[in-house]
């Protein structure tokens, strides 16, 4: 009885953090515009990848656009050439992404963490110049590929109706988060910590560093282009644009503001940004030079990011209020 | 893997940093249950020693041999894979995981699920093992990286400094488990603190510019005032 507790108890405590934010995610679907949460949810499995990057093997990578190019241009090519299931589409994105995570990763993650960044987003570029410029035969050049009205209906939740495919995407990001979450608690997720604090020290213990960041690298690029492949049918068309190096800032801003390395943190990350650019862009003209500035000031004031800040915050407010109490009562 | 011959044998080693050399032709020899100090002023080569028999430091030439078996060109993990185990002098454990976690760590790594006898040498460890290990003092960690380096059963432990900065009390005690630990595993100590040498020692190196400028394995000859002439 008491092991059936316990068992309970542990489950609760794996599954509430997920549910809770499932619950809200759903009420946010059911109450905000459909191409907002739409583009939010994406964002958020995009930044995901990041977020495992830098929190777990300290990695930053501004490269991350490319990674998502891949998973957006096999499916593309995929439902422009081949086949019209986007289930399929989907599919073929997420392998091409796991394939040129196996290919680029042996290469990548020997360097050192600052190298690192660079050569993603020397990787960034190349893919750019490739998708605009080199392949315009295949990938269509700037005009892109659209094939959005060639996708046929799936079925129990079809992707080709946006209001459907966010509660689809709404279960992959769940998917996704309590795949990190799994990872978190197992010898891998510890392991990969262990690399990020002192990678010598973790060969000491009789770990290879090499394999434990190729594997993750190549789980958390793969999760990149799960999203690639997700942006790519939700909008029905890919252009070089959506792995421009101009925006390869744009996961690790996401992932600083969310709070680095928690597991909530990509989806606020997501829901603060996205929201901000929403708002702020239907206000004031020149937005970006705003939300620059709005972005460094949250910054300054909470460099855990919000889900860093804001919880740890409550609490203290909340011990603070039952202490007031406390001394009231007496 | 072949099981005879000495637990460590290291010959002509020579190793640089660089252009700087730091060994020049160390010999070190290392029997089976037998506790080796190297002593010698900062700077000496004594860490450096530990980093080219773990693996870390490429040496230019030498041997170092565990048991008959060529170290040398082994990765650090395939060292440590290989029964030679080594805890470094800074005492950094994985700050943000859990006692619980460091050790699974070095469960997995070794294959050994079996942590109490590594957790008896401890027992102050079993108290906090939900605590974050970059919470404990600086003698618990120095327990944590004993016992983590002990699952697996190493042949042996080469240990950097253990004592340096431990509080009197700590020190006593490591003193007790290092004689239980060479029951079964040889030690290869690098350390300042010459009254543990004089305790625990069965043989002392004194390494001088990074050369073997004296050894002793007589009872007799290992004195405080013999060791110190080489700090």
């Amino acid at each position: 009885m008491t092991a059936a507790k316990s068992l309970a108890s542990r489950a609760l405590s794996w599954w509430w953090g997920i549910a809770a934010t499932l619950l809200a995610t759903s009420l946010c679907a059911v109450l905000l515009p459909t191409p907002f949460m739409n583009e939010v949810m994406i964002f958020a499995i995009y930044v995901s990848g990041c977020n495992f990057l830098i929190g777990r093997l300290g990695f930053i990578s501004f490269g991350q656009p490319a990674y998502l190019a891949i998973g957006a241009y096999c499916t593309a090519f995929y439902l422009f050439y081949v086949g019209t299931n986007p289930l399929v589409g989907l599919g073929v994105g997420v392998l091409g992404g796991l394939l040129g995570a196996i290919i680029i990763g042996p290469f990548f993650v020997r360097l050192r963490s600052d190298y690192f960044a660079m050569v993603n987003l020397a990787l960034a570029v190349v893919l750019f110049y490739v998708t605009q410029k080199l392949l315009v035969s295949i990938t269509g050049g700037d005009n892109g590929l659209w094939f959005l009205t060639q996708m046929q209906s799936t079925p129990l939740l079809d992707l080709t109706a946006p209001a459907q495919f966010l509660w689809f995407a709404i279960i992959v990001a769940t998917a996704v988060t309590v795949m990190f979450k799994y990872l978190d608690g197992t010898i891998f997720g510890a392991c990969c910590l262990a690399s990020r604090l002192n990678e010598d020290k973790l060969q000491f213990i009789g770990y290879d560093n090499f394999k434990i960041r190729l594997v993750a690298f190549i789980i958390a690029n793969t999760v990149t282009a799960l999203a690639g492949a997700m942006y790519a049918i939700y909008f029905g068309f890919v252009s070089p644009e959506m792995g421009s190096p101009s925006r390869a800032a744009e996961p690790v801003i996401v992932t600083l503001l969310g709070g680095v390395g928690t597991l909530a943190g990509p989806l606020i990350g997501a829901f603060a940004y996205t929201g901000m650019k929403d708002v702020i862009s239907n206000l004031i003209g020149n937005w970006e030079l705003f939300i620059g500035f709005l972005l460094v000031f949250i910054m300054l004031v909470a460099d855990q990011g919000i889900w860093g800040t804001l919880p740890p915050a409550a609490r203290a407010l909340l011990v603070h209020l039952r202490r007031a109490a406390g001394r009231a009562r007496n | 893997m072949p099981a005879d011959g000495p637990v460590l044998d290291v010959a002509g080693l020579n190793a640089a940093y660089g252009e700087a050399k730091v060994l020049f032709g160390i010999d070190l020899c290392v029997a089976p249950r037998q506790i080796v100090a190297c002593i010698g002023r900062n700077g000496a080569g004594k860490t450096t020693l530990l980093r080219c028999i773990c693996g870390f430091v490429k040496p230019l030439s030498g041997v170092v041999r565990s048991h008959g078996s060529d170290l040398i060109g082994l990765a650090p993990y395939d060292v440590a894979k290989s029964g030679v185990k080594y805890v470094p002098q800074d005492k950094k454990v994985f700050y943000d995981l859990t006692v619980r976690e460091n050790l699974e760590l070095g469960s997995y790594a070794s294959g050994d699920r079996n942590w109490e006898p590594a957790l008896n040498y401890f027992p102050k460890l079993k108290v906090h093992m939900d605590r974050k290990a970059g919470y404990m003092s600086g003698g618990e960690r120095q327990m944590l990286m004993i016992a983590r380096a002990l699952l697996g059963n190493p042949r042996l432990l080469l240990i950097d400094e253990p004592t340096e900065g431990l509080a009197p009390g700590i020190v006593s005690h490591l003193r007790e488990v290092f004689t239980d630990i060479a029951r079964k595993t040889s030690l290869v100590i690098v350390e300042q603190n010459l009254p543990l040498v004089c305790a625990i020692a069965d043989v002392v190196y004194a390494i001088r510019d990074g050369r073997v400028a004296a050894m002793f394995s007589q009872r007799s000859e290992m004195s405080f005032q013999t060791f110190e002439k080489f700090l």
